[in-house]
């Protein structure tokens, strides 16, 4: 390594990517906590004044923010261990060896979901879930299942965003995993063979650790997607019916862009802002000394 | 025998779950290219159908009628650019973070994690106030500055992983010549580092291709993208489901082909670098 | 020659005194001689009226060089995406204007009144005829505080549309009088083997507030709001109101709650509900057999009664000349404005599939046996009430509260009294907050 570097160099090469996220990153979140303070409804301009904290206090006790808070986290409690644990599943048929042509192909088709647009997800969704006219009835219809309402029913509809979320992310977990267990040490799984049949003995006690790095990225990305979440659900039921899909990302953009209130819309987002990092932060700290 | 017989029951059951598996996360884009091919009418039908005469009008009508070829265009103009600009500000960061020691090094770090996971929300709404005072809503560059919020972070996360990997002896060799910083950065990492510089460039293209609520609020008319295309067809006065996945198929699409070629790389880049 | 010069109309105008002399040669192509090139942006939303005055278009262009550019956008989106134009000083120079929106596009300045334009000869068409427009249409879509800021453009009067075969299979004679009836006679009748008498579009977007919540309110005689603009949802009667929905209920389809226009219209369309109270302008949608299986069994009919009157839903689009335009494309747009409401088009418009708000065009003969709509509508519009949704500026927020709380209480999360309780509470924070009861705004809806 080059023994001295001046401090010149070191500007040189960070300055572009600091100075830019500063700028577009960075700004407008100082702006946003601005408004935060403000009353600043878009169709009322001529009335921004200044509240303090009256935003923050008037959020933390609204119980519309904590539901859709709530709503947003039943969602990841819910939808993380399905995609975990079939996509440990998809991981460990796909460890095996042999059948390689199968394994190629079918990890190929594990790509299509991740990649896909989130908004068509969403928009795919409307269509193949429709009540009357939807692909998802009709194939349930098949064993005997009447139809579901599936977007109009409180419950169901929320079970469908879960279904949409496990569908394009179980993927994205069982990938990660299978590079964990590809890390395995061949030595090391064969030894263990020997000594037991057990799957499960080898999964806890030969293969998790090299699992562990994975599930970490899984989880923490997992959180932090689950909270940024609008698109997919934007476009297949906006958040309806009633609130049952009303996660926080929705109900911020309903405040900001459909009521026009960018002050409790901003003071919304910076309190989201900060949920996040603290998540990462203890994410972080608790995982990472382990790995 | 009684072990031959079972290896090939395991090996059945093997390819029958993997057909599932394949099954299911194919079905749905069947189905977006079949209801795509339907007439209004044939789309509506109750039980949907499974033979039908294709038709492209779909495709025909949502390209020249309703401009949906001109946000296609803008959505390619924006992803390239905004990946060119990322890979252009992100790799000399990338590189010092890798070979170069400094001070607070690790806080820079996390900074650039905590920029992945911010919720566009976040952004969007101041976003907005500043970018309407400057005069440059509806504005392509306004995308192309913003997607870097996200894209920058993916670039410097997979190239500085990539600038790890190379031997130290190689500049170590190039330095006790007097070679600078950026001769090495130059002419002996950044050639050593492409495929990590190819994958990140394929991963910003597909999230800025795919990004829907800056387009939603930062967009209108001349700057409108794809995604954002998609939706405006959903008024509540008719249900253009042919249309609609017409063009979610020609958005889809370009995605997938990217995501197919990098599909090696792909768990990489979506969890940046964090397994290897 | 579309634009007949008639000195006679200008007796009807606003400011004739200084036009008296050229108006008797005033022609469309000589007043855009001027703003030949100009270009004038408009949001259009996807729906039959605007299909109408788009195919329309080619004929203005042609004959005055003013090129319009129509931005097509969702119901859903058009508001956002005005405030966020107008917000930012951008291109829109002509503001569409659902009648909820007029009381905050007017405290805004967004809008400029149509006195500008009907003062100046040099843009007035002659015969502009104020007059002719359905006064309780003109006042409500285009009116704000004695002023016209708009001309109805687009033009909705709520309706029933039935399914004459299954009525009759039913054994019934005619459509339901009263809401009453629909329900309790009606009802029973037609629920069964999977149809179902009565669908009402209540998805959580302005359909809820418009088409779900305002409709039950108003025929049995209840409000938004009292005269002191407090809540009136805890009346005896907004809340007959809202348990009558609650037990309509139980003869719509399963999950009407995530029913817009378009569901609604379709199921309707494909005989599996016999009737719906929706927007006249989806007469074109139902007659036309490719999206409607039930062409010759349509007929239609006024809203049924309540106990306080039929007080059918009142909507519809006017348009206005935007304020952040420069004076070139103000003329621009106030000519398209005037010419595509005209008197003289209202026949080609409805002809296309529009509704125009003109009294004259239904009145020509034939007119009322072509569109079976007709006599219904304009019974409708003699007795409408114009603050059917309060068109202040705080619409905007309210409706986003009775959207969230009145699919709530559709689906039972809460009950009527509590949903409404709530819903209330927060309507009136909001009315608070906006100056209505310290005085600093008069209480005008």
């Amino acid at each position: 390594m080059p023994a001295k570097t001046s401090r010149l160099t070191l500007f040189g090469f960070l300055a572009p990517a600091v100075i830019a996220l500063a700028v577009i990153g960075v700004g407008p979140l100082l702006y946003a906590f601005y408004t935060s303070l403000h009353f600043f409804n878009l169709t009322k301009l001529k009335k921004i004044r200044f509240l303090g904290f009256d935003n923050y206090s008037s959020v933390l006790t609204d119980p519309v923010f904590w539901e859709a808070m709530g709503r947003t986290f039943t969602m990841l409690i819910i939808a993380l261990p399905l995609q975990i644990f079939i996509g440990l599943g998809i991981a460990l048929i796909l460890n095996r060896p042999g059948l390689g042509f199968w394994r190629v192909l079918t990890r190929l088709s594990l790509v299509l979901p991740m990649a896909t647009t989130y908004a068509v997800v969403g928009l795919l969704g409307q269509v193949m879930f429709n009540l009357k006219f939807g692909v998802v009835n009709q194939l349930i219809g098949f064993i005997g299942i009447g139809p579901v309402n599936w977007i109009g029913d409180p419950t169901n509809a929320f079970t469908v965003i879960v279904f949409w979320d496990v569908w394009q992310w179980t993927p994205f977990v069982a990938l990660v995993l299978l590079a964990g267990l590809t890390t395995v040490p061949g030595e090391v799984e064969e030894a263990a063979e020997l000594e037991t049949k057990n799957w499960w003995t080898i999964l806890r006690y030969v293969q998790l650790p090299f699992l562990i790095p994975g599930l970490v990225a899984v989880l923490i990305l997992r959180t932090a997607d689950t909270l940024k979440l609008f698109d997919m659900v934007f476009t297949l039921t906006r958040g309806g019916p009633g609130s049952a899909t009303e996660l926080i990302s929705l109900m911020i953009q309903r405040v900001g862009f459909r009521a026009f209130d960018q002050g409790v819309a901003s003071a919304q987002a910076i309190i989201l802002l900060i949920i996040t990092i603290i998540l990462a932060q203890i994410y972080i700290k608790v995982f990472y000394k382990e790995v | 025998m009684a072990a031959a017989i079972s290896t090939k029951r395991s090996i059945g059951i093997q390819i029958a779950l993997m057909l599932t598996i394949i099954l299911f996360a194919v079905f749905p884009f069947y189905w977006m290219v079949t209801t795509s091919l339907k007439t209004q009418v044939l789309a509506l039908e109750s039980p949907p159908v499974w033979v039908f005469t294709p038709t492209l009008s779909n495709y025909v009508s949502v390209l020249f009628d309703d401009g949906v070829f001109r946000t296609l265009v803008n959505s390619l103009i924006v992803a390239v650019s905004t990946t060119i600009l990322a890979i252009a500000l992100g790799l000399p960061a990338a590189y010092a973070l890798a070979r170069i020691e400094f001070r607070g090094k690790k806080d820079l770090w996390f900074w650039f994690i905590t920029n992945r996971m911010i919720s566009p929300i976040v952004l969007a709404l101041p976003f907005f106030l500043i970018v309407r005072q400057l005069g440059m809503l509806d504005n392509l560059i306004t995308l192309i500055l913003i997607y870097l919020t996200f894209n920058l972070p993916i670039v410097i996360w997979i190239c500085t992983d990539q600038f790890r990997a190379i031997p130290y002896e190689l500049d170590e060799a190039a330095s006790l010549e007097g070679a600078s910083h950026w001769r090495i950065f130059r002419s002996i990492c950044l050639p050593l580092a492409m495929p990590g510089v190819a994958v990140s460039a394929i991963f910003s293209f597909i999230f800025s291709w795919n990004e829907l609520m800056f387009a939603l609020v930062l967009t209108r008319t001349k700057a409108k993208t794809a995604p954002a295309m998609a939706v405006s067809f959903m008024e509540g006065y008719n249900l253009p489901y042919g249309k609609i996945m017409a063009t979610s198929t020609l958005i889809v699409i370009p995605v997938l082909i990217f995501a197919l070629i990098a599909s090696k790389q792909l768990v990489r880049g979506l969890t940046m670098g964090a397994v290897k | 020659m579309k634009f007949r010069t008639c000195v006679s109309g200008l007796a009807l105008m606003a400011g004739l005194s200084t036009g008296a002399a050229v108006a008797s040669e005033w022609t469309l192509e000589k007043a855009a001689e001027p703003y030949a090139g100009t270009v004038v942006d408009v949001v259009f939303l996807l729906r039959p009226g605007y299909e109408a005055a788009e195919a329309m278009l080619p004929e203005f262009e042609a004959k005055t060089g003013i090129k319009v550019n129509i931005v097509k956008s969702p119901y859903e989106n058009a508001l956002g995406q005005q405030v966020r134009d107008f917000v930012a000083n951008g291109d829109f120079d002509i503001a569409l204007i659902d009648l909820v929106w007029i009381g905050n596009f007017v405290e805004n300045e967004w809008v400029v009144p149509v006195s500008k334009f009907t003062s100046n000869p040099d843009l007035a068409d002659p015969a502009l005829d104020m007059d002719d427009f359905f006064p309780l249409v003109l006042d409500a879509f285009g009116g704000w505080d004695g002023e016209i800021y708009g001309l109805p453009f687009d033009n909705y009067s709520g309706l029933l549309f039935y399914n004459e075969r299954m009525l009759k299979d039913a054994g019934f004679d005619g459509p339901p009088k009263t809401w009453t009836e629909l329900k309790d006679v009606y009802g029973p009748a037609l629920t069964k083997d999977g149809k179902y008498a009565f669908a009402l579009q209540s998805k959580r977007n302005e359909t809820q507030s418009a088409d779900s919540f305002a409709r039950v309110l108003w025929p049995f005689g209840g409000s938004f709001l009292d005269e002191n603009f407090r809540s009136n949802l805890l009346s005896e009667q907004s809340q007959a109101g809202l348990k009558f929905r609650q037990d309509l209920m139980q003869y719509m389809p399963e999950g009407i709650v995530s029913y817009d226009h378009a569901e609604t219209v379709n199921a309707f369309a494909q005989g599996d509900v016999a009737m719906i109270t929706e927007w006249s302008a989806f007469y074109a949608t139902l007659t036309d057999p490719e999206t409607s299986s039930i062409v010759d069994d349509l007929k239609i009919a006024p809203e049924p009664m309540g106990p306080a009157g039929r007080k059918p839903a009142l909507g519809g689009f006017s348009l206005a000349v935007a304020s952040q335009a420069d004076e070139n494309e103000q003329a621009a747009a106030w000519l398209f404005i005037q010419w595509v409401t005209s008197k003289a088009n209202a026949k080609e418009y409805l002809d296309r599939g529009g509704v125009p708000a003109r009294q004259s065009v239904y009145e020509l003969p034939g007119v009322a046996e072509e569109f079976a709509f007709v006599p219904a509508l304009v019974e409708s519009w003699q007795d409408g009430v114009p603050e059917f949704r309060p068109r202040f500026a705080e619409w905007p927020e309210i409706t986003e509260i009775v959207q969230e709380w009145g699919t709530k209480i559709m689906l039972g999360e809460v009950s009527t009294e509590e949903g409404a309780k709530i819903l209330g509470e927060r309507m009136e924070a909001v009315l608070e907050e906006a100056g209505y009861y310290s005085g600093d705004k008069p209480l005008a809806q």
